[in-house]
This record gives structure tokens, sequence and C-alpha cells, in this order.
């Protein structure tokens, strides 16, 4: 069993911004900062530390977001949307076309479990990369808001991974 | 300066709802993060409404106060005058209440400056817009 964590990539949340006043809110990219990923004969996990989370950029608001401001919303996030509740991810199938893994498995978050289906692209040097597309409400989430409802987080956010793994995990992810 | 109309039924009688817009202490806590910090007489009550941005919080602090009344009519002026605790801001605004039986009609002049104003005039009136319906909405349970 091969582990990954954060210092072999990087896994960031990107969220967008919707509702009447969207335009006053910021695109988000945030990193995920203790995490830890296993790969283990196709299989694959990845536990998340829902307080790790950190606001790195925010794009496409009417103010350009500050440290403080990215620590404000890096604390709402924790307070008051992931609140600490676990984030884990279990394959339950992988399948392998070329150079790309399609991956279905659960994911716990926000306190349910939920299928979740998304794809890597694993390179012979062992770079591991891809995104997964969760949709809040599917985890019985009501998408974080603002403003008196004006501004809201969309309810799809993207989580991606960059990582790499020795050439040789590579390989056995491909080809088993 | 944003004028905003709305109204609201709650199919109470013309004098409950007249006890009740001129009770500070009940009114205030309608409106979505506001609540009173000290009721400093029947008519003037030091408030405050916390406003979340989503990427920040912004405090108004300041006063509620009935301005104008008119007990024949059953209209009353309800006098906003804040500071954002955190900046040089301010937000403040006259909420003309005009009952009949069964409800009434909310008119709103606010005016606003600083860092919510930034927002834009588009954007400063769609959130007290949803700020004020949501009140109304409020006033449906007083």
């Amino acid at each position: 069993m091969h582990t990954l964590r954060p210092q072999d990539g990087e896994l960031i949340v990107h969220t967008g911004k919707g509702g009447a006043a969207a335009k006053a809110g910021h695109d988000l990219t945030i990193e995920v900062t203790r995490w830890k990923g296993t790969l283990d004969h196709g299989a694959m996990t990845l536990t998340a530390d829902p307080r790790s989370l950190r606001v790195i950029e925010g794009t496409g608001g009417m103010t350009t977001l500050g440290d403080e401001e990215k620590d404000g919303i890096s604390q709402t996030i924790d307070d008051e949307v992931l609140k600490g509740l676990a984030i884990e991810f279990r394959s339950t199938r992988v399948v392998q076309r070329g150079s790309r893994l399609e991956v279905t498995g659960d994911l716990e978050l926000f306190g349910f479990k939920r299928s979740l289906d998304f794809a890597l692209n694993v390179d012979e040097a062992g770079r591991i990369t891809g995104s997964a597309f969760v949709k809040q409400t599917d985890w019985k989430t009501k998408p974080f808001s603002a403003l008196f409802g004006t501004l809201k987080v969309a309810d799809v956010v993207e989580v991606s991974i960059d990582a790499r793994v020795p050439a040789t995990v590579a390989m056995e992810a491909l080809h088993g | 300066m944003v004028e905003l109309d709305h109204r609201f039924e709650n199919g109470n009688s013309v004098d409950e709802n007249w006890e009740a817009i001129l009770d500070l202490d009940r009114i205030i806590p309608c409106v979505e993060g506001g609540s009173v910090i000290d009721r400093t007489s029947p008519e003037l009550a030091q408030a405050q409404i916390l406003v979340k941005m989503g990427a920040m919080s912004m405090t108004f602090v300041g006063t509620v106060e009935v301005a104008e009344r008119d007990d024949e009519a059953h209209r009353a002026v309800l006098r906003v005058k804040s500071r954002d605790k955190g900046g040089s801001g301010y937000a403040n605004a006259d909420v003309t209440i005009d009952l009949d039986d069964g409800g009434g009609d909310v008119h709103t002049a606010a005016q606003i400056s600083g860092k919510a104003a930034s927002m834009g005039e588009g954007i400063v009136q769609t959130v007290l817009d949803a700020l004020i319906t949501d009140f109304t909405q409020k006033l449906k349970q007083i």
C-alpha cells in the first residue's frame, strides 16, 4: 500500500457563486492542508481533515480578498459548513482505461454517505491528476449563503488533486 | 438613496399590529441579525445589526427611533441611524409603516456608505430588498 500526504501534492477545492448578489462574492480556491490518501492494488481511500481548509485565492469579487478576509472565510467554512464532520472517500470500483482510472466509491461528507464517481489521469512518471464534482445538496446540505440569501456558494464544488507517486506505484495502479 | 416598497399581511387587527410595530424590543429582532442593545426610552433603542457578507461580517451599531407616529392613521416612521463598527461607513434608513386592517405597507428609504456601498447600488438594492422582504415575512408572525 502506498500512502500520499500533502507533501506529495495538492488537494484543492474550487467553489463558484450564485444568487442575485453573486457579483459581490468571490470564486474561491481552497487548499486542504491535512489529508491522507492510499493506493492499494487499485483500491483507493482519501481522508481529509475538515478543520484544515484554507482559502488561498478569491477571484471575481468586487474587492480584493486580504489575509484577514481569507482567514475569516476559512473560519466560516470550519464553523458553519464542515463543522468538523468527517470527510472520507473509499473506492468500491476502479476501472482502468489507458492512462485513465475511472473511480466509483462512497464519500462521507456533512455526516452523510453517498456514491461519487470521478476520473484520475496517471502518467508513467507517477503524476496523478483529476477532479471530482461534489453537489452539496446530494449530501443533504444547503450551500452556504450570505447577504440575506442573495449571495450563495454554487451547489457543485470541484475537488481536484495533483500529486506524485513513485513511478512503480503509478505502473501498478495502471497495470495491476 | 435606495427606496423600496413592501407589504405584509398577517390577519391581525390594526390595533394589534400598531402595538407591535411601536414596541422596539419586538420589532428590531424581526430584522435578520438585528438586536436591541439598550432600550433607552419607549421610543428609542440602541441597536445593532450583524450582516454576514460571506467574505466578512459587518456590524452596524446605532439607534432606532420612533421618529413620527400618527395614532389615528396608524402610520409610523422608524428612523435608523447606524455606523459600521469596523469602518467609516454608515447605514441610515427611514422605514415608514402604514397599517390597515390585517397588515400594512412598508416604505424604506435608505442611505448607505462605506464598504457596504462599494458593492454598487444595484447589489445594495438587491440585498436591502431581501432584508426587508425577510423583515415583512417576520412581521406576519409578530
